[in-house]
């Protein structure tokens, strides 16, 4: 009992980091209808970043957190201004694959610029043990479950209530009409593009504090997407729990199965999942019309 | 002054080429692959395998992306999966190479069809990440089931001797993918020239009219999966033999968006394409590390080292160029040309 207790503990850590950036994945997804496959290597420029402020610049943790956050959302913006806005109009498959392009242009000019070194993030609050009956959580590894409840409730919230959310909802449902409205389209497509990162950025932080800051960081992005799929790519609080449910699984399947299990059981669920409902679990399903 | 290309007969229409100035250069462009190895040295010579073998990847994920509309980021799986075949199957069970290597088609064609399945009912970006997922499991299984696989440790392959003719030789290597290419260039030509091909490029541009019409897509989707994975599993067959060691680690991701970027760059749904594609993405580095080269020591250094992330950053841009200038690719490119010299005075 001991042993499934903090089995499920450490997937709901891991599963923090696959729902921020399954979070991230949908906020675009559900916006622009574009599909990010850059978004680990986006996680991945912020956190590095970050860790260049922390530890040449030594910026105090207070500091650290908004310029982060300031920087990750000027990342975003550059690259939605650069690459995906001169794309408006052409085909969604041209869009996605110039993600993937940029996926890769941002992981080789990471690396070209960091190397190859792992390096430690060291943040005030890590090195302590957290015991909850049974369960030894690491201080960092609440802090990521913190940090997770955190930007679900207030990304619900900001869908929910915000006037800025409410119009990128509009866009997503219906763009001639919000257009009609007076919702500038590009703007919240920019937004979207920042949010996102902005997100991921702080799953990338916590990841690097969590492991290192590593050049292999953006298959966090790539084994995100389960998640994305198991919440829906157009809801972004059901892809947040759709990475706590895979990332359960994931540390269940290996603990009780096979190692081996650990990085793909997500990705067997997802493809069982899409073979009964194609469009994910919560996904709403698209009527075409001829 | 010419009026265009008048097309009078249905056999002439479905001919390879009515234009005996496209089969002249053809010839020429064999001959001239034909004596490469004499005046070539070993380097350009390994090269010119990587590009042949790559190009065989490119057209049969061409035939699957480009020409059927079916988004695989997973072909790299397919890939992994004849490498292995072939390479298992000489290592361990001691096969002759010249069974082994058809196996590889046959074993990634089988495969496709356990992704084939689920992806009836899937569409564009769903389809992708579900193939995406299907070649993670894969590598998956080639890392972690080691008494089948040798997992970690990697697969040797000693025998190496096709019909009499040793592929371990440069030169024997380069006429035998030569001769795959052509013969898969011209299956795939045939393929796109039947009911079959023109049932692809229906289902690419219009799937519900294409049923209509009364193309069965379950059919002729699982049928462009299984040519594709055929063709691409072949190349893994021939990458057994050109690297003779192989692990998991040949098959990334990277592999996958490389082989992505030789059909955009080359121009989707074009054998051509997919050829011009995989030479200029194997190319490109090459002429790029060339020119670092001639930089300023000091420059050169710094960027010399960083080689691999300069590889990855050219691809990532050729990739969002392409899309964004020109999204036929160089095949495109070279169309427009033509039309703009045959049609001078009145090309636009």
């Amino acid at each position: 009992m001991d042993l499934f207790l903090n089995l499920v503990a450490s997937g709901l850590v891991i599963g923090s980091v696959y729902g921020l950036i399954g979070m991230s994945f949908a906020i675009i997804f559900r916006t622009t209808g574009v599909l990010n496959f850059a978004q680990g290597e986006v996680m991945m420029l912020v956190a590095y970043t970050a860790w260049t402020l922390t530890h040449t610049l030594l910026f105090p943790f207070w500091l650290l957190v908004p310029s982060t956050i300031v920087l990750a959302a000027l990342i975003g913006m550059a690259i939605e201004r650069l690459f995906i806005r001169p794309m408006t109009g052409q085909p969604i498959f041209a869009i996605v694959m110039v993600t993937i392009g940029i996926a890769i242009t941002l992981r080789s000019l990471t690396t070209l610029v960091w190397g190859h070194e792992f390096e430690g993030f060291s943040v005030p609050f890590s090195g302590g043990v957290v015991e909850i009956g049974p369960v030894f959580l690491l201080t960092e590894q609440l802090a990521v479950l913190i940090l997770f409840m955190a930007v679900s409730a207030m990304t619900w919230a900001f869908f929910r209530f915000s006037r800025v959310g409410m119009a990128m909802r509009a866009t997503s449902q219906d763009e001639t009409a919000a257009l009609l409205m007076g919702v500038d389209s590009r703007r919240m497509s920019s937004f979207a593009w920042a949010i996102s990162a902005i997100v991921s950025g702080l799953a990338g932080v916590m990841v690097s504090v969590l492991f290192a800051r590593a050049p292999d960081m953006w298959h966090f992005g790539l084994k995100s997407f389960p998640a994305a799929i198991l919440g829906g790519l157009d809801s972004p609080i059901g892809a947040g729990f759709g990475g706590l449910i895979i990332g359960v699984i994931g540390e269940l399947s290996a603990g009780y199965v096979w190692n081996g299990l650990k990085e793909i059981s997500g990705l067997i669920l997802i493809i069982v999942i899409l073979m009964v409902r194609p469009y994910g679990l919560f996904g709403e399903k698209e009527l075409e019309r001829v | 002054m010419r009026t265009g290309n008048h097309i009078e007969s249905y056999p002439r229409h479905i001919s390879l080429s009515d234009n005996p100035v496209v089969w002249f250069w053809l010839v020429a462009l064999m001959a001239a692959m034909i004596v490469l190895p004499a005046f070539s040295g070993l380097f350009v010579l390994g090269l010119a395998i990587r590009i042949l073998i790559a190009a065989v990847g490119a057209i049969g994920l061409n035939l699957l992306t480009g020409s059927t509309g079916q988004i695989s980021l997973g072909q790299s799986g397919f890939l992994a999966a004849g490498c292995y075949t072939t390479g298992l199957l000489i290592a361990d069970y001691n096969w002759p190479p010249e069974l082994a290597l058809p196996m590889s088609g046959i074993v990634a064609a089988a495969l496709s069809f356990l992704v084939g399945i689920p992806s009836l009912r899937l569409k564009g970006l769903y389809l992708a990440i579900t193939t995406l997922a299907f070649s993670f499991i894969i590598t998956q299984f080639l890392l972690f089931a080691e008494p089948i696989t040798h997992g970690p440790y990697g697969v040797r392959i000693e025998d190496t001797v096709l019909f009499g003719f040793d592929l371990a030789e440069p030169t024997t290597m380069y006429y035998f993918c030569l001769g795959i290419l052509v013969l898969v260039t011209l299956g795939v030509l045939n393929i796109m020239r039947t009911r079959v091909g023109r049932a692809f490029n229906a289902i690419r541009d219009q799937d519900i009219a294409a049923r209509a019409m009364g193309i069965n897509l379950t059919t002729y989707k699982l049928t462009a999966f299984a040519a594709s994975s055929f063709i691409v599993g072949l190349a893994g067959g021939l990458m057994a033999f050109q690297f003779r060691f192989i692990n998991v680690d040949i098959f990334s991701v990277t592999l996958a968006i490389e082989a992505l970027a030789m059909i955009i760059v080359g121009g989707l749904g074009s054998v051509a394409g997919a050829i011009i594609g995989a030479a200029f993405i194997i190319l490109l580095p090459e002429f790029v590390g060339d020119a670092i080269g001639l930089l300023p020591a000091g420059i050169s250094d710094v960027l010399a080292r960083g080689a691999l992330e300069i590889k990855g950053l050219l691809i990532g841009l050729v990739i969002i160029l392409t899309l964004r200038l020109e999204p036929d690719g160089l095949i495109g490119v070279w169309r427009n040309l033509k039309r703009y010299w045959s049609r001078w005075p009145l090309s636009v």
